[in-house]
């Protein structure tokens, strides 16, 4: 099918504001995270204001990556693949556009509440209960408009990369809605309905899930499209894709207990989370297996199309961070790396290496289709991707050490059976990290504006060049 | 804890209703999940779940070479 064809088949101009509007979060998202970083390491840049405190900023760092730029792609990338794949335009444009709107009006109003302090306090899940319930109704219309896209589909299959979307759909609803329960004493304060242990347990059910279900499930549903594509070769193998589906499906709503280790929940609870994240580096690894021996016998791609330089690093730090996980969710590892910066570490090795990578290569994949035209400079998806990568290692491995070097000094007794070191101590020796964490998450960011200075230029070539229409629709002459 | 026969003992009286619920509903979605690995790893089924690799490519040339 050329591209006037899918032009006609598809609905793709909701997919470009998606695209766009994500490039755009992934600027904003690790601008906000650097200054963050930063105040942790110069405190004085705070500059005493409350709007710009570490508390209040990291939750907006957080949600702008996570939600601002992880929902806009995972909706761009979803709405294309489903098109694709199904072979059939979306159940409801009009519904897609609600979604981008909707979805846009709750960053938005993340970006206002969050800074002035208004907050549930609850971790990925800050926003007010006014916003969840909006939340709430944009994502089920997200959620509606894929299925019955699906329902109206000229294949006789679901491709595996849906299935993978709709878990993620399905799961984020339920989590959701669960999670946010709360009862309102005002317009911008609530109250959860659960209580000590039992909300700490529904917090983290929630929390390790959107990782689970958002983080991993969405952005394979994404790999397991975009690769192949890129790579112009069909998954390695379609039973191991079913296999890594159901595995996930059915093992990550259990993981949440390993993060409320040596608290008020019954220690079962927290070896049963335990010990099915160790299971979980089975289907993981297949998964990242799957994906990186579609390139089998083609490995050479490698060394010329960047794009898929994205993607294969992105595998190679799933495979990385869903054995690191595993082994930190043990008892006598979580003891020392608990509270420290190697959580934050582990975070961001997911994060940074699975997310940002996979994603950025799915829209650059997208944008080149999109816009019907190649990207404005290749030379600088090559610069993104390094900086990218250099940038990821930097930024892990100053909070490796800087986490076990905490976990160490708070552990240390002297002869005496008195700590050996004051909190304060471990807090200055904890800076140079600090400093270097900045330096890796600056690394991100200059990627970023590289990468959006790349899309809005081939942008515009592409409206120049006259392969688009002003409007998204192709010129007749086209 | 003195042996794994005390860390897995369990007070069958204590059992609630909605533990029993959430208890066979667990080993039912397992045993359904463990039958779904039977049939997609099933040497019969290869040839035919193998053949929906080609999805994303049924509507744009497909060019690696590879036969379809």
């Amino acid at each position: 099918m050329d591209y006037q064809q899918s032009e006609r088949t598809y609905d793709f101009d909701v997919i470009r504001w998606f695209s766009i509007m994500a490039v755009v979060y992934l600027v904003v998202g690790t601008l906000v995270g650097v200054y963050i970083a930063a105040e942790l390491a110069w405190p004085a840049l705070n500059l005493d204001s409350p709007y710009l405190s570490f508390g209040r900023l990291r939750p907006l760092h957080t949600n702008a990556v996570i939600f601002a730029f992880g929902g806009c792609t995972l909706m761009g990338t979803s709405f294309y693949s489903v098109q694709r794949t199904c072979g059939t335009a979306l159940w409801s444009s009009k519904m897609a556009w609600f979604t981008f709107w909707g979805w846009n009006l709750v960053i938005v109003l993340a970006v206002i509440t969050l800074p002035l302090g208004l907050t549930q306090a609850k971790e990925y899940a800050e926003l007010e209960w006014p916003v969840d319930i909006l939340i709430a109704v944009v994502w089920l219309s997200y959620l509606f408009n894929f299925v019955m896209t699906i329902s109206i589909r000229k294949s006789s299959h679901i491709y595996v990369s849906n299935w993978f979307f709709l878990g993620m759909l399905v799961m984020i609803t339920y989590l959701h809605v669960v999670n946010s329960l709360a009862v309102p004493v005002s317009l911008f304060k609530s109250y959860s309905i659960f209580s000590g242990v039992q909300d700490a347990m529904i917090q983290w059910w929630w929390g390790h899930n959107a990782v689970g279900f958002y983080l991993t499930a969405g952005f394979l549903g994404i790999m397991y499209y975009f690769v192949p594509k890129q790579a112009n070769r069909p998954i390695y193998s379609y039973r191991l894709s079913v296999v890594h589906f159901w595995a996930l499906m059915f093992g990550y709503v259990w993981l949440g207990a390993h993060h409320l280790h040596y608290t008020a929940l019954p220690d079962w609870t927290g070896s049963l989370g335990a010990g099915i994240s160790l299971a979980m580096i089975i289907p993981s690894w297949g998964g990242a297996i799957n994906g990186m021996m579609t390139l089998s016998g083609a490995w050479d791609k490698l060394r010329t199309d960047y794009v898929l330089r994205f993607m294969i690093a992105s595998l190679a730090c799933y495979a990385m961070s869903t054995f690191e996980g595993p082994v930190m969710s043990l008892k006598s590892v979580n003891a020392l790396s608990h509270y420290t910066d190697w959580t934050i570490g582990h975070v961001h090795s997911g994060a940074l290496g699975w997310v940002l990578m996979v994603a950025v290569g799915a829209l650059y994949h997208m944008v080149t289709r999109l816009w019907n035209t190649e990207m404005y400079s290749t030379r600088l998806v090559n610069v993104h991707f390094w900086l990218t990568t250099i940038g990821t290692c930097i930024y892990i491995v100053a909070m490796w050490v800087s986490g076990i070097m905490q976990g160490l000094m708070w552990r240390a007794y002297d002869d005496y059976g008195t700590l050996a070191y004051t909190f304060a101590e471990s807090v200055e020796a904890m800076h140079p990290y600090y400093a270097m964490r900045v330096v890796g998450g600056a690394c991100i960011v200059i990627g970023a504006i590289i990468m959006l200075y790349n899309v809005v230029m081939t942008v515009r070539k592409a409206t120049a060049d006259g392969r688009l229409g002003e409007t998204g629709t192709v010129p007749a002459d086209a | 804890m003195s042996s794994l026969g005390d860390y897995f003992a369990t007070d069958w009286a204590a059992m609630t209703p909605q533990d029993w619920v959430g208890t066979i509903l667990t080993v039912v979605v397992f045993l359904l999940m463990v039958g779904l690995y039977f049939y997609a790893l099933r040497p019969r089924n290869r040839d035919r779940l193998e053949a929906q690799r080609f999805i994303p490519f049924d509507d744009e040339p497909f060019e690696s070479g590879d036969k379809r």
